[in-house]
């Protein structure tokens, strides 16, 4: 996956050499992000766990950062970043009387995105689409039943769909909705060794305010 | 330019960020010994510490029966040819094992081959029934008065291997040297996990607890006999690493446990109920014993998979019932006037004819040769020559026969 990074920086790196620097080059926009997940596992393996022990990660919400800079007048790269939500985890399946919080962690999940917005620029409504990469570093990660748990880092697609409402020439709002693969394997030693792959399949929904200069 | 100035930065940034991404996260116990030897040994000694499947005889003096004479003394179908595996796999490479100790009951002789001074270097069977990783309270042991078992620990059998002028506080590279234990210990824990379990199930039954309650218990008392299995294993391990690898052992085969869900005794109805429990024992036992030997220059015998092989396909193993103990419990009473009530096969003796012979008579005629079990954990003669055979195989494998 590092590779694709590479190939996609390197692209930023091209797209940026041709194009001529526009007014209201740069977006920073501040917000609400609420982290929806769907996750699924393959199952929790090791020795002691019995079949059909399986766990299920809740949502969050957190404060979003992004920065966009625009290369033409419809396409920019935007960096996504927030402060780091705390996902927990809940037992299901035959230990759902383990009960909540069997797992918590914190993401870590900068993501960079190519957005593509209709419109002109100066035009109140812009829609936008985007697809890019995130990459989720789990940091903080505890779980009640085993003192040593590591998460993999994930890297991954994100898709987001928006619409950016500019009133004035500088200030405005936005909304978006974005799909992202966030995958991780876990580890849980303590008395026995847990493991398990941990499919998020989160969908994030922002809104917030954006400044343009 | 300014673009590049400005994106340079970002790019930059989520390059570090994919960067320091690290691999999978290490699963303990995943991990191989590394490094052992890979040629054929010279091997003039097997040296054997564990428990009771590689006893040989510590324990005969205790089945004296009067006017007949002992009748057991070994954890499988006693006879002139009940041998069991340690034995018949010294033989196979012409060397001769003896035990270190026998006695019962407080009193005991060391070396009692050296009764012929030729035969003094032979004592290296350390094992003994019910011998537990560290805990000198072995199963059948009497720890307030010291009586029964004599249950020397793993880790005491090789210290006292190691304090024998005869061999001079060193292993050799001509030893070959087996270890094996833990199954002691896990008896140990299930007795506990049991006593807890009843328990828990009575407040749950009685409704002073909820279901999610008594759940909730019996997942802690599962972890905490897991944590003591795991104990257990990585001082095993360390026992391997600090007494013997660095004393000079060479030639050093580590047995897993195998799965005692699959024995008569795992099947049986006070044990069935906790069937999971039972295996998991053993392979947290496994998985730590592992951990405990990555990259140590040692062999694992993996008598865990071979167990279960041989339980799914005897036939391939040359067994007819691999379910029903050869020994009989009442008869074993019998002969030893009531005092042995459990059908241990320690007093199972398996002569073509004798008075004493207390195999399994009805209503089918056991065969201590293609009958898996002497008892409800111990294997017959027939199941010792699979054990042997194995090692065998496995150290061939190894380069080292």
């Amino acid at each position: 996956m590092n590779i694709k990074i590479q190939v996609l920086a390197a692209a930023v790196l091209v797209a940026g050499i041709g194009s001529t620097a526009q007014a209201q080059d740069n977006t920073f926009k501040v917000g609400a992000i609420r982290y929806t997940t769907n996750s699924k596992t393959n199952g929790i393996q090791g020795a002691g766990v019995p079949p059909g022990a399986d766990a299920e990660t809740g949502d969050a919400t957190t404060l979003l950062l992004t920065y966009e800079r625009a290369l033409t007048p419809n396409i920019g790269v935007e960096l996504v970043i927030g402060v780091p939500p705390k996902i927990t985890a809940r037992a299901t399946g035959t230990v759902a009387f383990l009960g909540d919080d069997v797992l918590s962690a914190k993401n870590v999940a900068p993501t960079l995105l190519f957005n593509y917005h209709f419109g002109a620029p100066g035009d109140t409504w812009r829609p936008y689409a985007g697809a890019g990469i995130n990459y989720t570093k789990f940091v903080s990660v505890k779980s009640k039943l085993a003192p040593n748990v590591e998460m993999s880092d994930s890297t991954g697609l994100a898709v987001q769909l928006g619409i950016d409402y500019a009133p004035s020439r500088d200030w405005g709002l936005f909304a978006s909705i974005a799909k992202v693969q966030t995958k991780s394997k876990l580890v849980a030693s303590g008395a026995t060794v847990l493991t398990t792959e941990i499919d998020f399949r989160p969908t994030t929904y922002s809104f917030g305010v954006s400044y343009r200069f | 330019m300014k673009l590049i100035r400005n994106l340079a930065p970002l790019a930059l940034s989520a390059l570090l960020l994919a960067a320091c991404g690290g691999g999978d996260p290490y699963v303990p116990g995943s991990g191989s010994p590394a490094g052992a030897p890979t040629t054929k040994g010279n091997f003039t000694a097997v040296v054997s510490f564990g428990t009771s499947p590689s006893d040989l005889g510590t324990y005969t003096p205790a089945t004296a029966i009067p006017n007949i004479g002992t009748i057991g003394g070994k954890f499988t179908t006693n006879s002139a040819t009940g041998t069991v595996w340690v034995e018949n796999f010294a033989a196979s490479i012409g060397v001769i094992i003896t035990p270190a100790e026998v006695g019962f009951n407080g009193q005991s002789l060391k070396c009692p081959a050296a009764a012929n001074p030729a035969l003094v270097r032979t004592c290296t069977g350390y094992a003994q029934g019910g011998a537990r990783i560290t805990s000198p309270n072995g199963v059948g042991h009497d720890p307030v008065t010291g009586l029964g078992a004599l249950t020397v620990p793993v880790t005491q059998q090789i210290d006292n291997h190691l304090a024998s002028a005869t061999f001079g506080g060193r292993f050799s590279n001509t030893d070959l040297i087996f270890v094996e234990g833990g199954l002691n210990d896990l008896f140990v824990q299930m007795q506990i996990f049991g006593a807890a379990a009843g328990q828990i199930q009575a407040q749950a039954g009685s409704g002073a607890i909820s279901v999610d309650e008594a759940n909730r218990q019996l997942f802690a008392a599962q972890t905490a006999a897991q944590e003591a299995m795991k104990t257990a294993a990585l001082e095993l391990a360390a026992a391997v690493r600090t007494k013997i690898l660095a004393n000079g052992g060479k030639y050093v085969a580590v047995a897993t446990i195998p799965d005692l869900g699959n024995t008569p005794f795992g099947n049986s109805p006070a044990v069935a109920p906790a069937r999971s429990v039972l295996i998991a024992l053993s392979s947290t036992f496994n998985v730590w014993l592992r951990e405990g030997l990555t990259n140590q220059p040692v062999k694992i015998l993996d008598l865990y998979n071979f167990f279960n092989a041989v339980v799914a396909s005897p036939s391939t193993y040359g067994m007819d019932n691999v379910t029903t103990p050869a020994c009989d419990v009442a008869k074993i009473s019998t002969i030893t006037g009531g005092q042995v009530a459990t059908g241990s096969s320690l007093f199972c003796n398996s002569t073509p004819g004798a008075i004493y012979n207390t195999l399994v008579s009805a209503p089918a005629a056991a065969n201590d040769t293609t009958w898996l079990f002497a008892d409800d954990v111990h294997p017959t003669k027939g199941g010792h020559r699979l054990l042997s055979d194995i090692a065998t195989q496995q150290l061939q494998s190894f380069g080292w026969l």
